[in-house]
């Protein structure tokens, strides 16, 4: 527990006690890993952990009565909902059923019908259904699935005055769908390992990094990490991109099944730094208590850093487009927003609302500038890329 | 169930032709499994020459499509080594606690092999919890688990009770005085069982290979887990990326491939023979080697169910800590499953008998190509199946769209295999003369197979009906695109509960499960006791 506070400059300090005293370290590590499993039995109950206000990151109390939330348009200034509402999330029941449920609850007369499943596996079955789809409202965990509908013709067009709930960057520009969360490019590190000034602030000079030589780890399957790739083709080009995929290999990355075993494994020390979105981090530590080795850096202005949200549409199979989009407004509202930050560790979109943890506010954060998130939903060629470079 | 009446008038002549009723029967079940394929199919077609061939001759795919290939030839062999003398253990000798073994190395069959996968990792993984369990000895590094082997191992530990249960039932089912007649004519043991058993149980431990097989080739989680590229993983992905169309066609080569596995099935499955219906109950006494014998099977049981029980209590007794509201465990999800599973048993029963009967009697065409047919849905990737059926339902069936209606469908056609394979090994081990006989003393032919061939039949009926209800309570993909809005099932909860990272949620329902799939092997073991004896 007290190795939190112990930031080594030396890179090769984890191998060389690695070598020296593996079971030491895993000792140390273990101090709050009671029993056994990885990350499993580390579910320690984040609300003990003595502090200020990350104290209540992944607590099971109510996500709407914890901290005051003083900004924003609360869901009792919106429209009433009345009527059956079909929603297909590709948003985990874990991550958001809490707050569908919220909002069902709110209103006698409001009924939802929610199926969840992976995004693409949604979108795969919403143009398998086409006119006879069930759905109303999509619902994704980014932007890529909601352009992919898009391009396909699914959707239609939200109100304005929905629109006008966060930044035109975090919406279609066409008002075909919304951000409703938040998510950054970031890169956990293992602070036995290193610092947060060893780590680069350029994503296309890690490979050069040679600290990193079989210390870094990456999730190739995984649609944000594809997302981040898309952004890099589209700002260095396909060639750099290549280079780029090619040298990582080169200096040795591990492979993951997704970007939660990625910052778990850093939390671990089995690798000592990766590539995840930036809430993975905050989960893992909500669970291990922020003792954990593990923290959040960013880099600067470049495909390492983007920003992608979670979002919904209301689909062109709509029953009723006006309930359709009023329930997407109450995913705007400051019950909602609040409920992203504490529950899901994601960012509020709407500006009112503050992000909570260890994390630069959003305004401090410097995601690429004049990327359209809608461009990330090309990922065809992508694909192939990592294919030709034997990433996947 | 009436193609079961239709089933016994027709004798046993191989010569004679196919009976009606029952080929009508089987052609409708065939038809039924055809049917997504067909989707498959029309979806592929709309790809384009070009691009298929620059996809399918892509250095990557052929290289997952080796690794594939080794991965099934290595695990269905480790099956058929574990699955056959554990068979011959629990049915012909004299083992101690003999039924006790034979419900324990039964049971890996009710664990999720990605369950099971996550659970070796979990435990065996670099920084898992034996080895830190070993880091006060000095142990630092524990050899890898991830990869061919691990992967492998984890994939037989899972799959080798359908060579299990096949091999059992057809062992259960055979005439033993056989084997008597072999002694008499003075082979040994080893000479009786070679040149008797192993021709006898062939076909039944080819039927259980050839759903390891499947399964091992359809399977994703498991792979991806223990991070070991195959073929799934690939359409994996490309359903990741919207490519809905390159990902069926990349199907429509993983069906080419079974189509390969069940060829090569046929040719290993070899003569086959029926013979008098099962009597006596003759066992070969261990003497010493029990201890060796139990040692095996504890062996197998103990990593296969021990493995992943302590990891799952192990999860259990953290859920306390941050219990998430939304994934609170119901009961419901219990009913859910049992129900939807029932049902599909029972379906798939009724549909694999006129298959599995006309092809264990027929020779020909025909009842050769309804029963390979039969085997075409359980190699489609469950989440392809799941959007043929989607596409089927939301376009051509649009009130059962969303209903349990469609979702046990899918089940049928998936596991169809799984009862087909056990039915079409008991109906070989029951001599056609006995119906027969039974006609000649004035039976119909509906009460001869009433009364001599389905109490014959029986242990593969049980046993196929079991497999059915065990790997529908297990199924993920089919399950998560065809129910109806708002139905959970016990592994749809799992799966969130793992997926979201909450895995102390993901340990009751996986233990409910364990439990629930263990009871019903219990009952069919029971029911198996007294109808043939």
């Amino acid at each position: 527990m007290d190795e939190s506070q112990d930031f080594s400059r030396r890179p090769n300090r984890r191998r060389f006690l690695q070598a020296a005293a593996a079971a030491g370290i895993v000792g140390v590590a273990g101090c709050n890993t009671p029993g056994e499993g990885t990350e499993t039995s580390t579910e320690t109950d984040a609300g003990s952990v003595d502090g200020d206000t990350p104290e209540q990151i992944g607590s099971g109390r109510s996500p709407f009565g914890d901290r005051d939330i003083s900004d924003g348009v609360s869901m009792q200034e919106m429209p009433d909902l009345e009527g059956e509402l079909t929603l297909y999330s590709g948003r985990g029941q874990a991550l958001v059923g809490e707050l569908v449920s919220f909002i069902e609850d709110l209103y006698p007369d409001f009924t939802i019908r929610p199926l969840y499943n992976s995004a693409a596996e949604l979108v795969n079955q919403i143009e398998t259904e086409g006119q006879n789809s069930p759905a109303d409202v999509f619902y994704s965990v980014n932007a890529g699935a909601l352009g992919a509908l898009e391009d396909r013709g699914r959707t239609q067009s939200l109100p304005q005055e929905v629109l006008e709930f966060v930044p035109a960057s975090f919406r279609a520009s066409s008002g075909a769908w919304i951000g409703t969360s938040g998510r950054a490019r970031s890169v956990p590190y293992n602070t036995d390992t290193f610092a947060e000034s060893d780590i680069p602030t350029d994503i296309m000079s890690f490979p050069d990094v040679s600290a990193f030589e079989n210390e870094l780890g990456w999730a190739p399957t995984y649609s944000s990490f594809q997302a981040f790739v898309t952004a890099m083709r589209i700002l260095e080009g396909e060639e750099a991109t290549r280079q780029w995929l090619t040298d990582m290999q080169d200096l040795g990355v591990s492979q993951y099944a997704d970007e939660f075993q990625v910052a778990r494994a850093v939390a671990d020390g089995e690798i000592s730094a990766g590539l995840t979105n930036h809430y993975y981090i905050q989960r893992v530590l909500a669970r291990r208590g922020l003792s954990a080795p593990l923290r959040t850096t960013f880099t600067q202005n470049d495909a390492g850093a983007i920003f992608n949200v979670a979002g919904a549409c209301v689909l062109d199979t709509a029953e009723d487009d006006t309930l359709a989009s009023n329930f997407v407004r109450h995913l705007l509202s400051a019950e909602a927003q609040d409920y992203f930050a504490r529950t899901t560790f994601e960012y509020p979109l709407v500006p009112e609302i503050e992000p909570i943890g260890r994390l630069p506010a959003i305004d401090e954060l410097n995601p690429p500038e004049d990327l359209d998130l809608s461009q990330l939903s090309d990922l065809e060629a992508t694909i192939d890329l990592l294919r030709e470079t034997g990433v996947l | 169930m009436a193609t079961e009446h239709e089933t016994t008038d027709d004798g046993a002549d191989e010569e004679s032709p196919l009976p009606l009723g029952v080929s009508v029967a089987a052609a409708a079940v065939a038809a039924a499994v055809v049917l997504p394929v067909l989707w498959l199919v029309r979806t592929g077609l709309s790809v384009g020459y070009a691009e298929a061939l620059a996809l399918l001759t892509r250095p990557t795919t052929v290289q997952v499509f080796v690794n594939s290939a080794i991965l099934v030839a290595l695990t269905t062999t480790t099956c058929v080594l574990i699955g056959v003398p554990l068979a011959y253990l629990t049915v012909r000798t004299d083992i101690p606690f003999r039924r006790f073994w034979t419900v324990v190395v039964s049971l890996p069959l009710v664990i999720p092999s990605y369950v099971g996968a996550f659970a070796f990792v979990s435990a065996f993984g670099p920084q898992g919890g034996f080895q830190r369990f070993l880091a006060p000895l000095g142990i630092e590094r524990i050899p890898e688990i991830y990869g061919l082997e691990g992967t492998v191992l984890i994939l037989t530990l899972y799959t080798y009770p359908y060579v299990y249960i096949t091999a059992r039932a057809s062992l259960k089912s055979m005439d033993t005085t056989l084997i008597d007649a072999a002694r008499t004519l003075e082979h040994d043991r080893w000479e009786a069982f070679r040149r008797v058993t192993i021709p006898q149980i062939r076909p039944a431990v080819a039927a259980g290979a050839l759903l390891s097989a499947l399964y091992v080739l359809a399977d994703f989680g498991t792979p991806s887990i223990m991070r070991y590229d195959v073929f799934t993983r690939v359409i994996f992905v490309e359903f990741g990326t919207f490519g809905r169309d390159t990902a069926t066609l990349l199907s429509l080569q993983l069906v080419a491939v079974t189509l390969f596995i069940l060829w090569l099935e046929a040719r290993v499955r070899g003569e086959e023979r029926t013979t008098a219906g099962g009597r006596s109950r003759a066992t070969l006494s261990l003497g010493a080697w029990r201890y060796p014998a139990m040692g095996f099977a504890t062996l197998i049981a103990g990593l296969a169910l021990a493995v992943p029980v302590v990891i799952l209590l192990s999860w259990l007794g953290t859920a306390t800590a941050s219990v998430n509201q939304s994934l609170a465990f119901q009961w419901s999800y219990v009913t859910n499953s049992v129900v939807v599973a029932t049902a599909a048993a029972a379906v798939a029963v009724v549909a694999g008998l006129p298959v599995a009967y006309l092809s264990a009697r027929y020779d020909g065409f025909l009842p050769t190509a309804f029963e390979r047919i039969s085997y075409v849905g359980y190699a489609v990737p469950g989440v392809v199946l799941g959007l043929a059926l989607v596409y089927f339902g939301s376009q051509y069936a649009t009130p059962i769209y969303q209903t349990l209606y469609l979702l046990v469908f899918a089940y049928v056609i998936r596991f169809l295999p799984q009862s087909v394979g056990s039915l079409r090994a008991s109906f070989l081990t029951v001599d056609p003369e006995l119906p027969e006989a039974a006609r000649t003393l004035g039976q119909t032919s509906a009460g001869a197979f009433r009364y001599v061939t389905l109490p014959l039949v029986a242990p593969g009926l049980f046993g196929g009906a079991a497999l059915v209800f065990l790997t529908t309570m297990k199924e993920l993909p089919a399950t998560l695109l065809l129910r109806p809005s708002g139905f959970t099932t016990l592994v749809t909860h799992i799966w969130t509960a793992y997926e979201s990272g909450y895995f102390g949620q993901a340990a009751i329902p996986a233990l409910v499960l364990l439990f629930v799939s263990g009871l019903s092997m219990l009952v069919i073991l029971r029911q198996e006791g007294y109808d043939v004896k």
